[in-house]
Order: structure tokens, then sequence, then C-alpha cells
């Protein structure tokens, strides 16, 4: 049972950059799908990766197993989004 | 925010641990349980500032080290949340009664060293998110290193001793108490998070999620939010 309130897996991504990156929310709505991640954004290294990781388990109430993780995932805020769109899914 | 902050001890198991202090004059004093791990160095600086400012509104605070953390000569590998009670316990007898503990995140697992104290939490924690993000740092830098590493085996290895995980050495004992580790119930906590938090509180506060940053920051926001809401805490 998740204590969090209704959250979409979009919305739950783009809070999680909010605080990662220390942006505002204007900042974080212009991402688009296209928006390029890791490599782009240097604050973005694979700590922040990790506690980012964990933040969606912890607000989508989901389980990301290791395999799951690879670099395409953060290549873009689209392929994030979907990622998540999915494992809420299922 | 000049107010100085005092370098006080306490004593555990034979070792001198630091407890920072400010406006420890004050009649009504505050302990503070920093968060654990990594989290604790990005938000210290938010902490201290929180202090300050208590100070300033005639409120005393404590920070301790918990035995093994920050400037502690206690062994690692031999911390657990069991230790870091005992510890928080022999560092709350110096404080005036009645007793006020305010937690951030991880510290909200061990802010049930007594029953004698009324609890104030700031996004409280589970353990199983902390060793997941301590984890997947561990993997992530293996994997730079050509070494490929799973959760399952990080948690057999520290089934048999001890691994470390990010920079820390974490037991047998303090792994198996965060698998399962979460913020003890309780009726009268008075549970606080960010605005930008969809968990349940009986308050919000404005502020960045500092412990998800890259590297330790303040935020005044915060810490002053933070301030008025534990001043007007300990004053109800």
């Amino acid at each position: 049972m998740s204590e969090n309130l209704d959250l979409t897996p979009e919305a739950a991504v783009r809070a999680v950059m909010q605080d990662i990156l220390g942006l505002d929310a204007d900042q974080v709505s212009a991402f688009t799908a296209d928006t390029e991640l890791f490599g782009a954004l240097p604050e973005l290294d694979s700590m922040a990766v990790a506690g980012l990781l964990t933040e969606l388990e912890d607000r989508l109430d989901i389980m990301i197993e290791d395999d799951e993780v690879d670099g395409e995932l953060f290549e873009t805020f689209g392929n994030l989004v979907a990622f998540a769109e999915m494992k809420a899914a299922e | 925010m000049s107010a100085a902050l005092e370098y006080a001890r306490y004593e555990f198991e034979g070792n001198d641990e630091l407890c920072l202090k400010a406006g420890s004059h004050h009649p009504k004093n505050i302990l503070l349980i920093p968060p654990l791990f990594d989290e604790m160095n990005r938000m210290r600086r938010m902490l201290l500032d929180v202090m300050r400012l208590l100070d300033a509104k005639g409120i005393g605070s404590a920070l301790p080290d918990l035995p093994g953390t920050n400037e502690s000569l206690f062994p690692q590998e031999h911390a657990s949340l069991t230790i870091w009670r005992q510890a928080l316990l022999a560092c709350s007898a110096q404080l005036p009664l009645p007793l006020y503990v305010a937690s951030f995140r991880g510290g909200c697992l061990i802010d049930d060293f007594t029953e004698d104290a009324r609890q104030w939490r700031f996004s409280a924690v589970k353990g199983q998110m902390l060793l997941r993000t301590m984890m997947r740092t561990r993997i992530a830098s293996d994997k730079e290193a050509g070494l490929s590493t799973n959760m399952a085996q990080l948690s057999a290895e520290a089934g048999q001793g001890q691994v470390n995980l990010a920079g820390n050495s974490i037991g047998s004992a303090l792994f198996s108490q965060l698998e399962e580790a979460v913020a003890s119930p309780s009726p009268d906590v008075r549970a606080t998070q960010l605005e930008s938090s969809t968990r349940a509180a009986d308050t919000k506060l404005p502020g960045s999620a500092l412990w998800l940053r890259a590297e330790p920051d303040d935020d005044l926001l915060l810490s002053a939010a933070i301030a008025d809401d534990l001043a007007s805490w300990v004053s109800a």
C-alpha cells in the first residue's frame, strides 16, 4: 500500500528532477520528451541517479531491479517518463 | 546569524563524541537527530542554520555525532541502530527536561530511544530506501571499474560481516536493521514534509530536498521554516 496520494508517473519524474537539480517548477515544466539528461546535466552524476531511482520507487510505490537500469534510460526525459509509466502500470 | 556554536561533548562507551550546541543556556533545548550517511553531509549546513535561528528565538539545541559518523572515532562497522539509540540516550541526559527531539530523514528511525520525549519529524525515510540508494551508488562505481555487482550480492556480503556502500562500512547488524526500519508509529509525533511532497503531514514546509543534491548546500527558506515550526511546537 502506498502512503502517497495519487501522482502520475510523469509528475513524479518532474518532481524528483526538480529536487535533484535544484530547479524551480517553471524550469522543470519546460522539460520535453527530447530533453537530454545524463551527460547534458552535470548535477546528474551516478550518485544522483541512485537517489533518483530510489525516490521514484518510493513516490510511485514500485520496485526497480538492477537489470532494468541501463544508460539508455537516462538519455532523455522522455525515456525516463516512459520507464516510470511502464513500471507504475505493472 | 552570528550566534556562536559550542563544541560540546558527550561520553559513549569510553569515547568522547562531539555534540554541537547553540544557546544551551536557554530554558528549553531541542535534541536534533541528523540524517544518516551521506544525507547528513548534504543537510548539515541547513541544520546549523536552524540551530542559530533557534538560538535567536531563545531556544537551545544540540546536534550530536552518532557513533561512527562525522568526527566520531567509534568503528563505523560496529555501529547499529541500537548503538545509536543508546548514544542518543547518553547525550540527551545533558539536556533539560522535558525532552524535545527533532529528527530529520533517517534520524527519524532512532528517535524512539526514549519514551519520555516529544517528537518532531522532518521527511522521515525508510531504512530500506537509504540502503537501496547506497547499494545503487556502489553498483554504479563498480560498473565504472568494470565490475558487475548486484543488490543480492551486496546483501549477502553484508550478512557475512560488513559491506562497503558509498564510502560507508555497514556491519551486518546495521544492514539487517535498516532493511526493516521505519519511523516508529506514535500518536503524539508532529510530522512535517516538504511542500513538494505528496505524503501526509501535520504541516508542509517550503524549501528543497537537499538530500537529493549532488553537493551540500544551504536553504535559508527551509531552515527558517523549520526553526519557526520548531519554535511554535516547543511553545505549544
